[in-house]
């Protein structure tokens, strides 16, 4: 599994704003990378361009063994007119049915699935989002910021939830919390500030999982490494 | 929603009474030229019967010019929400075709198809068809982003859902767009049996015109003010108890 961007240049259309200036890294390990850094450098435009990179000419992006890139972000929505679990239901594949109730035991969802989404508050329409996604085939899903409004506590399980169960698959996750990025992430990609000229930079993290012993040294040294990089 | 519908017709009915009154007092106008409310109530009496099944038969011609005018709107607004060339060409006609005064080709219909039903039927279904339209076009060419992006990304979208998805967002806009549109429908029955029908308010108020009566034309106003309040209470409570049933939980709670 390999995902790799070679010389990237993005600027908004009908803009002289270049976001995203020659940009090369590769990631090359299934698991849980990070996309890192503060707002406005371009995180959520190259998490765009990664999901639709198969509708790209050029090799700007190229990869090996991911066919299916799917994107998640927060503040999606589920349509209105029924509950949350006729929803999940309806995009289920029948294979999946029992990793969709695991999920939901995991995500703490039981409770809502009568519920309509805009009946939910933003962290569980988060949630119940991102459980649709994960119930689909993907080699590669980007989540941006979807585990926003998420308690920190139950964030971290479900992140080591979908890193025990989803092994094989590669994730990147776009999020502003330096100590959760540190811990739980293997590459973490950091982007500078662009008024500083800093440059992207590719971080190793901790990649802490289930049953591992974190050292606390080399989490602070990674954090560290991040909060200089950036 | 019916009786605030009744009630504020009532108010600008009034109003509009009390207007004309006071034209009569300050000019010292006859009862031939604005007649006093003693004369337009013993018209009302006079006329009321005949007047009610004018209004109904005029409303008849409305509400099914109305349905098919929807019907049509629909079609051609989800047939043409996509930015695709035969869509882009649905939008421009649909746009240079509105801005023409559909009423002004009225007496071409009536020469061509006479006096009867189907020319008022055609004049109700054109005047309140191309207002519907683009407020469909607009409506279900703007996607719902945060919504459709999940279906699109996972090739699960299909047009019924779009449609569903569009129309469910934008709902109370519809609600608004189609009762709105009861009033365009009236005005181009009115207008039809005007230029030309043999039946209905519309002609009847051409007959009262011609015996330059406006006590009867007051009372065929008010008719037909009351009678499309009705209709547009009715077309709203419809609106929301549609509303009411697709977006309430099981429980029977609100969104």
């Amino acid at each position: 599994m390999h995902l790799e961007c070679n010389n990237l240049n993005f600027t908004y259309p009908d803009s002289d704003i270049t976001v995203i200036n020659n940009l090369s890294f590769s990631m090359d390990t299934p698991g849980f990378n990070a996309l890192f850094g503060p707002s406005g450098v371009g995180k959520t435009s190259l998490a765009k361009i990664i999901a639709n990179s198969n509708s790209r000419s050029g090799d700007e992006i190229m990869t090996e063994h991911i066919d299916r890139i799917l994107y998640s972000y927060n503040l999606e929505r589920l349509p209105g007119w029924s509950s949350t679990g006729n929803h999940l239901n309806k995009v289920t594949p029948p294979e999946k049915l029992s990793l969709k109730e695991q999920l939901i035991r995991v995500f703490e969802l039981q409770d809502v699935l009568d519920s309509r989404f805009s009946q939910l508050s933003m962290g569980q329409q988060n949630r119940i989002n991102l459980i649709r996604y994960l119930l689909q085939d993907f080699d590669l899903l980007i989540l941006d910021e979807s585990l926003a409004n998420v308690d920190e506590k139950l964030r971290e399980t479900i992140i080591l939830a979908i890193k025990d169960l989803f092994a094989g698959k590669m994730f990147l996750y776009i999020s502003h919390n330096l100590i959760e990025v540190s811990k739980l992430c293997s590459q973490i990609l950091v982007f500078g500030k662009s008024s500083e000229n800093k440059d992207c930079s590719m971080i190793k993290g901790q990649d802490y999982k289930k049953g591992y012993q974190l050292n606390k040294q080399s989490l602070d040294i990674t954090m560290l490494e991040i909060m200089n990089a950036f | 929603m019916l009786f605030r519908r009744i009630f504020q017709f009532l108010i600008v009915y009034i109003i509009g009474i009390a207007f004309l009154l006071m034209i009569k007092m300050a000019l010292s106008l006859s009862n031939y030229v604005i007649p006093g409310v003693p004369l337009i109530v013993e018209t009302a009496g006079q006329v009321f019967k005949d007047y009610f099944f004018d209004v109904m038969s005029t409303m008849s011609v409305t509400v099914l010019g109305q349905c098919i005018s929807i019907v049509m709107a629909f079609t051609v607004g989800i047939a043409g929400r996509k930015s695709s060339w035969m869509g882009s060409f649905i939008k421009v006609t649909a746009y240079n075709i509105q801005a023409y005064p559909i009423v002004a080709l009225a007496p071409i219909i009536f020469i061509l198809l006479g006096d009867g039903f189907i020319p008022r039927l055609l004049i109700a279904s054109m005047i309140c068809y191309f207002p519907l339209l683009l407020s469909v076009l607009g409506i279900m060419a703007t996607p719902v982003k945060d919504i459709e992006h999940f279906y699109i990304a996972t090739g699960r979208m299909r047009w019924q859902l779009e449609v569903k998805i569009r129309a469910f967002e934008n709902l109370n806009k519809l609600v608004t767009v189609i009762s709105g549109s009861a009033t365009l429908a009236m005005a181009g029955t009115i207008v039809a049996e005007f230029i030309a029908a043999n039946a209905g308010i519309g002609y009847s108020i051409r007959v009262a015109l011609y015996q330059s009566d406006l006590a009867k034309i007051l009372v065929a106003l008010f008719m037909i003010g009351i009678i499309i309040s009705i209709y547009q209470g009715i077309l709203e409570t419809m609106g929301e108890q549609i509303k009411i049933r697709w977006s309430v939980s099981k429980q029977g709670e609100a969104l």
